[in-house]
């Protein structure tokens, strides 16, 4: 292995390490060899480890679609009723010809019905019938668990740990574009971000924000608090204190990396992004498992069983570079019902556009 | 901050790193940027006086022992080269779980300036392992975040930034709670590991956050496992599945099977520079002694390659060739070592050197001279 580390002191230094090197070259002496490597296939979500998962695999494949749009694979999904109902990620659907693979080895043509936007879940039909609905767990998701995505393959696409029992996950950061005073702990504006929302909706140097949506804030880290329930594209009311007036303004909410701001926090992404792309909406969930399946966006969706072949969630999001999101069953469930009141309610299908600017 | 940090991930290299073009080390700097900055940054660290140094109430801590091994307790799918059945499964399962369990009290999130990292505790009165790029310099404050919320504060003792070792003392009263530290001499290439820290920092309601690979090669002063680590984890540790730290989250890769552990022999190897932080030691190398002579690595060590002439080596006696060992009694086993000794040493101080030329040990005292202008 080598040992040799660069310090750039001189050049001096650096032409005697060069020599140095040569010398030691010259001389045959012997470097200790790189060490052996793991074996890709052996990896922890490698082909050779993820045959053991086969059996979990060979109870749920049936009950697994994998969509596709004009051709393209988008997501998985979780079957839910016999009649060719299916539970998926709603953001992964663009727009375009909808159709899903079977565990059949069959392609059939597929409709949406209606999606939760909150949790990012849409309902599907697709055109099969005599499905095998997954199964839901119902014990307690414990930390350290085999958390396994199954495919309609016979072995998983990839598999993990529970990392953090079930919580709620806050949306990805957003920005009203204002910088605070940091010489006092009352939230007043110190200076704007050119083009963010704060801007234009005419706030000013020296605005005191004392509320947002209604919510009384008095301090910097409340400020922080309440603006993390919000989600890029939304827009929230900021009641500020002018001199002697108060008003209220509304307020869009922008991505980072948006306007000048947030080369920092963009350099933070990057960071946790290493490694593979992240969903497009990857935060706002009610309560959802964090596990540590590396999944690529478009393998979300379907679901997310234990080593009994038991769905104990629904994946909703690749977050970052260590964590994936799982709605878990229960929630799962109640927004199925909902869903299926929803769609039977409205004959006719439409889609809400998903949030704006992520 | 980012640019010393840049400059630092640019300017480090492992030798484990070797397939990398850069690395990124993990040292999370929450930003304060307008609204929605990490409140992390607006929790007040209360000051410790400056005075405080090791020695001072507490005993300087002995060099830990590594806690054993038990291989033949551990269930036989882990020592399979890949799991076979859902049998195995299970049982890695039943393992992972009661770990999760026992680990996770000793594992903390840190904050040091406006940055967070992660760390985990080793002993009862609250000496705690990190990277050193997390310490950053000695006797900073740090508060400790343990995973049920409950703080505590303290200090960073030394720092190796050639090693990424750190260690650090929570300062309040114990007893803490604490992990074992384990020895790499029944490590092997494709052990199952567990990597436990706070990625993004400490979140209340998430807490620290667990993830299981293997390790994937298995250097002297690294290691690499698909564990994957985000920043905000540095300085936390990786479990084998004795329960027992055997490496420190250092820096990542591109790649998701790019993670980098601080082996945990490069602590033990360091422990005496790292328990006793009085003299410091500082981010850059630069010095303000002359000394003459020029240090590279070799893979005996520290090997002086040339020798000023009319220079204080040369007049101490040092040739071309010798091996450094030692510099006032603290063991060098890489140049940057040699150089950080030396940036730190006063002009006019005199360096005891103990170097091996051929098969012979010798003592050498070097009068150092101030730094010449070029």
């Amino acid at each position: 292995m080598s040992k040799i580390k660069f310090y750039f002191i001189s050049i001096r230094l650096m032409l005697a390490v060069m020599v140095a090197a040569a010398v030691l070259n010259s001389s045959g002496a012997q470097e200790e060899s790189l060490p052996l490597t793991l074996s890709r296939n052996r990896f922890r979500s490698g082909e050779e480890t993820l045959r053991a998962f086969a059996p979990v695999s060979e109870a749920t494949r049936s009950s697994i679609v994998k969509f596709n749009v004009d051709g393209d694979t988008v997501a998985l999904g979780a079957i839910v009723a016999t009649n060719g109902l299916v539970l998926t990620k709603a953001s992964e659907l663009k727009a375009g010809k909808l159709t899903c693979w079977l565990a059949s080895e069959k392609e059939v043509d597929a409709e949406l019905l209606c999606t939760d936007d909150e949790e990012d879940v849409a309902l599907v039909r697709v055109d099969a019938q005599n499905l095998k609905p997954i199964r839901w767990a119902t014990g307690e998701v414990s930390l350290g668990q085999w958390v396994i995505t199954p495919g309609i393959a016979e072995t998983p696409h990839a598999v993990g740990i529970v990392s953090a029992l079930p919580r709620k996950i806050r949306p990805t950061r957003a920005f009203i574009g204002v910088q605070l005073d940091f010489g006092t702990t009352v939230p007043r504006i110190e200076s704007l971000v050119p083009g963010l929302g704060a801007e234009r909706a005419g706030l000013k140097p020296g605005d005191v924000i004392v509320a947002l949506n209604g919510t009384g804030v008095t301090n910097r880290a409340q400020v922080f608090d309440e603006l993390a329930e919000f989600r890029a594209g939304q827009t929230v009311k900021v009641r500020v204190q002018r001199s002697e007036e108060q008003f209220e303004a509304a307020v869009r909410l922008m991505p980072p990396g948006s306007g000048q701001l947030g080369q920092e926090s963009a350099r933070e992404r990057r960071l946790s992004r290493l490694g593979g792309q992240v969903s497009t909406r990857a935060g706002g969930f009610e309560q959802a498992i964090e596990h540590d399946t590396v999944l690529p966006p478009w393998l979300c969706g379907g679901p997310l069983v234990n080593l009994d072949g038991q769905a104990i969630g629904l994946n909703i999001a690749r977050a970052s570079r260590v964590s994936t999101y799982a709605l878990s069953a229960r929630l799962v469930n109640r927004i199925l019902e909902n869903l299926i009141r929803a769609s039977s309610q409205k004959p006719q299908p439409t889609q809400t556009p998903g949030p704006v600017g992520y | 901050m980012i640019s010393r940090e840049a400059a630092l991930a640019f300017g480090r290299t492992r030798a484990i790193a070797d397939c990398r073009s850069i690395t990124f080390i993990l040292w999370l700097i929450a930003t304060v940027i307008a609204a929605g900055a990490s409140p992390l940054a607006d929790r007040p660290v209360s000051p410790l006086s400056a005075d405080q140094t090791e020695g001072q109430g507490q005993p300087a801590a002995p060099k830990p022992q590594p806690a054993p091994a038990h291989p033949e307790e551990l269930a036989a799918a882990f020592a399979k080269t890949v799991p076979t059945s859902i049998a195995d499964l299970r049982s890695m399962e039943e393992r992972v779980k009661a770990l999760a369990r026992q680990l996770s009290p000793s594992v903390v999130a840190v904050e040091v300036g406006f940055g967070s990292g992660s760390g985990v505790v080793i002993s009862a009165d609250g000496l705690v392992l990190t990277a050193g790029h997390v310490c950053g310099r000695p006797n900073r404050d740090v508060q400790f975040t343990f995973s049920g919320g409950r703080t505590a504060r303290g200090r960073t003792l030394g720092v190796d930034l050639d090693s990424d070792t750190g260690l650090m003392r929570i300062t309040d009263p114990g007893p803490w709670p604490h992990a074992a530290m384990g020895d790499l001499s029944q490590t092997h290439i494709g052990d199952w590991v567990l990597a436990l820290g706070h990625p993004g920092g400490f979140d209340l309601r998430r807490s620290l956050v667990i993830r299981l690979g293997r390790i994937l090669r298995l250097g002297a002063d690294a290691l690499q496992t698909d564990c994957t680590i985000s920043p905000g984890d540095s300085g936390g540790p990786l479990f084998d599945m004795y329960g027992r730290v055997i490496g420190i989250h250092s820096s990542i890769s591109s790649s998701v099977a790019e993670n980098f552990h601080v082996a945990i022999t490069q602590y033990y190897d360091d422990w005496d520079r790292l328990v006793n932080a009085a003299k410091g030691s500082t981010m850059a190398y630069s010095p303000r002694v002359y000394i003459g002579a020029v240090g590279v690595d070799d893979v005996a060590g520290c090997r002086l390659s040339a020798i000023d002439t009319d220079s204080p080596a040369l007049k101490a006696g040092l040739k071309v060739g010798d091996l450094v060992l030692k510099v006032d009694g603290r063991e060098i086993r890489v140049s940057a070592s040699f150089k950080r000794w030396l940036a730190e040493a006063e002009p006019g101080e005199t360096l005891n050197l103990e170097v091996k030329r051929g098969e012979k040990l010798l003592a050498v005292n070097v009068k150092l001279e101030p730094l010449k202008p070029k």
